[in-house]
């Protein structure tokens, strides 16, 4: 066999970004011949980890204005500090030494993704690492870094009753509210009038929580949109499946990000479990055109000129392109600015243990309250060196804000550095690189769609959790090419010649 | 074999992914089997894709369990080799020493894995089918089992000692001749690869110095990782705010 069109493929997937990736995974015990492609010569698509080399040539393909409808990614660009060789100035390390995450989405602990990540074994090639802490970072009306401040967020009812901050009646609201939201779905009468109003106006109206406590209970939703444009039907779930998420695989966090380079290294290990069940890996090849015919297989034509056969095709709208101009999405698109920055310290006092004994946390969230409350937030994610995406003694701040317009990197920019400032070291950090791009998220439908044997699979939301929308969206399309009981979906027996893991404590 | 020395007192135990890189037909599969199963299969059907294994090798004061990413040597498109060597604490380059065309191919192998894979990467150039070679073959066990399908066994070796020898110091790799059937040097690969990786590269299960922390160090855990298979039952209940 020396050539793709050699084989009678039944599924061939384009793109290697997290939905494909997790569709090759459940279809890797089916005995489908699979051809699995991706435009990019390296793994991960939308959700790829990148070292530094790589970020720089990255950044340079996606520098420009969106170029047509489909591209994700547009204006990246890197700073790097000069490099002055001051002692005792932190240095960037070796380029591999960083794997930098496009996808740096948390995973709440109840997220449907992990217990399927266990049923599939595919779990012990995985490392996840806690999300611990939650802060808030208040910059003063006059909006400048130096006077920033950072304060925990309470992550339970201990951490209520502990905090200083809090008189006895703002605890015995918001230990109400707390009881309510955990309880969300059996409380309709409580809320439901407020579904469509903002979260904050529930929390006013029917909790008596001043404004002044709402930041907290709203970063814990992890809204992308501004306090008056989070609706409860929003913020309530969203708070609840957190809260509900803390303890589940320890005390103290309720959010867990994976090691290397966040969800790439989830869609990594899925394309290994495809490939060691046989499917075909090919890097540098797109989908180019496709043919189908009513009586035999479908003709794809591959971006070199290589023409395949197969049954089916599968890949999210970005890679279908010439086989999808008919859908029409039904809402605008979404817009988020990003930034990543490698900081010359590890900022060690955002990572304190989760609990007494518990787990160190590798990640810890920080929402960066805007002046403005009708600007959306900045949310950053950082990341220690645990996580395997920096050098020991540096840290990365994954900042994002729902905005598309000229100041978006100016904001993301001013909230790194108030984050920095406030972080309390005696010297302050330094932000050693940084790359900013935007990313466009089109809406798709919820079912995969289109026709017969093209499979549309949603690409990732540009929620900041994973959103278990995904996984569901690759169990419809995996029922689709197998005819598979849903109850089967991604449950696989150990294979032979790897034991179980009879170590983990 | 590997695994023989029957530990007593519990050991700080960590998990090494290992890639296995080379041509087709050098015997990377067996080598797998040999080191894992103790086994070997003389006519082996040639690999599909890539397998995935596990083998703990016992050191004197921890347990290494390796994470074997076994993969197809005669992979058309070179495209599977990036996700299995992608954080790779280790990689295993064979080479067959009756047949030269292997080693060049090694070579790029480990020029690859020096460009693209993690910094600290440990590489063990292993020239495999020491057992076609009877001359420098001293092991006096294996000389019964070989004669038979080679012809001339005296000529079959093609790729001198010394000369990969030479260009694995030059590279800082590990270096072995091994046999696959007879087991000569096998767990030896292994063994020199577990002693050759930093403790500070190791990570958990219950790695040590990985976890980050005084405490993790003393208690010989990896104090970062969540384990997904403690689902607590009791846990939402128990830690949830109200």
């Amino acid at each position: 066999m020396e050539s793709l069109n050699d084989t009678q493929w039944d599924v061939v997937i384009s793109g290697t970004g997290l939905p494909q990736s997790l569709l090759a995974l459940a279809l890797s015990r089916s005995g489908k011949k699979i051809l699995h492609v991706d435009r990019n010569d390296y793994y991960g698509g939308d959700e790829a980890a990148l070292s530094l080399s790589e970020a720089d040539e990255w950044a340079k393909k996606h520098a420009s204005e969106p170029t047509d409808t489909t591209s994700t990614f547009s204006h990246a660009s890197i700073a790097q500090a000069p490099t002055d060789g001051e002692p005792g100035k932190g240095k960037l390390g070796h380029s591999r030494g960083y794997s930098l995450a496009l996808a740096p989405q948390l995973l709440h602990s109840k997220s449907s993704l992990l217990p399927a990540l266990v049923s599939s074994k595919t779990n012990d090639q995985l490392e996840f690492q806690a999300v611990g802490s939650w802060f808030l970072v208040n910059t003063p009306p006059d909006g400048s870094a130096s006077q920033a401040k950072l304060t925990r967020v309470p992550g339970g009812r201990e951490d209520v009753f502990q905090d200083a901050t809090l008189d006895l009646k703002a605890k015995r609201s918001l230990m109400k509210f707390l009881r309510f939201v955990v309880n969300y779905e059996e409380q309709g009468d409580t809320w439901e009038e407020y579904r469509d109003k903002p979260f904050s106006s529930l929390l006013e109206d029917k909790f008596g929580l001043v404004p002044a406590s709402h930041p907290p209970i709203l970063a814990l939703a992890l809204s992308t949109k501004s306090s008056t444009d989070t609706p409860s039907k929003f913020a309530v779930p969203r708070v609840a499946k957190y809260l509900t998420s803390i303890g589940v695989f320890g005390p103290g966090f309720g959010a867990v990000l994976p090691k290397w380079g966040g969800l790439a290294e989830i869609g990594q290990v899925a394309c290994r479990a495809c490939a060691v069940g046989g499917g075909v890996y090919v890097l540098g090849k797109g989908i180019s055109e496709v043919q189908q015919n009513d009586d035999s297989d479908m003709k794809i034509y591959l971006t070199d000129g290589e023409v395949v056969s197969s049954k089916w095709l599968a890949g999210v709208p970005q890679d279908l392109t010439h086989s999808l101009s008919a859908i029409q999405s039904p809402e605008p698109d979404v817009w988020m600015t990003k930034s990543i920055s490698i900081v010359s310290s590890p900022l060690a006092s955002l990572f304190p243990p989760t609990s007494e004994g518990g787990v160190t946390p590798a990640g810890a969230v920080i929402v960066v309250q805007p002046v403005d409350t009708a600007e959306p937030p900045v949310h950053v994610f950082a990341h220690s060196s645990e996580s395997g995406e920096c050098p020991k003694d540096q840290c990365i701040l994954y900042a994002s804000s729902a905005r598309a317009d000229a100041q978006g990197f100016g904001v993301l920019n001013h909230a790194v550095e108030a984050l920095l400032q406030s972080v309390g070291e005696s010297t302050e950090p330094q932000v050693l690189w940084s790359m900013h791009y935007r990313q466009r998220y089109t809406s798709t439908h919820d079912a995969p769609s289109t026709s017969d044997s093209v499979i549309t699979l949603q690409s990732l939301s540009p929620d900041l959790a994973f959103d278990d929308g995904t996984l569901g969206n690759v169990r419809l399309a995996w029922q689709r090419i197998t005819d598979g009981d849903q109850e089967a979906f991604l449950k696989f027996e150990a294979r032979e010649g790897t034991m179980e893991d009879d170590e983990l404590t | 074999m590997s695994d023989g020395a029957g530990a007593t007192a519990p050991k700080p135990s960590s998990s090494v992914k290992l890639v296995l890189l080379g041509e087709a037909a050098v015997g990377k599969s067996s080598l797998v089997l040999r080191f894992v199963n103790n086994d070997f299969q003389p006519n082996k059907e040639p690999t599909i894709g890539a397998a995935f294994l596990t083998q703990k090798c016992q050191l004197p004061n921890r347990t290494i369990k390796f994470e074997i990413w076994d993969t197809a040597g005669q992979e058309r498109f070179a495209s599977l080799a990036p996700m299995y060597y992608r954080n790779a604490q280790s990689a295993l380059v064979v080479y067959d020493i009756t047949k030269p065309s292997s080693l060049v191919k090694a070579k790029h192998w480990v020029a690859e894995l020096q460009r693209q894979a993690s910094p600290g990467i440990v590489i063990a150039l292993v020239g495999n089918k020491l057992d076609l070679c009877e001359d420098d073959n001293a092991e006096a066990e294996q000389a019964d089992a070989e004669n038979e399908t080679e012809e001339e066994p005296s000529t079959a070796r093609k790729v001198s000692t010394k000369e990969a020898k030479a260009y694995a110091d030059e590279e800082s790799l590990l270096f072995f001749e091994t046999s696959a059937k007879t087991g000569h040097n096998v767990s030896e690969v292994f063994t020199a690869i577990a002693n050759a990786i930093p403790e500070t590269s190791l990570k958990g299960p219950r790695s040590g110095a990985g976890g980050g922390t005084q405490a993790a160090i003393s208690a010989g855990q990896d104090n970062n990782r969540v384990n997904l298979n403690a689902r607590g039952e009791a846990g939402p209940k128990e830690g949830c705010a109200c």
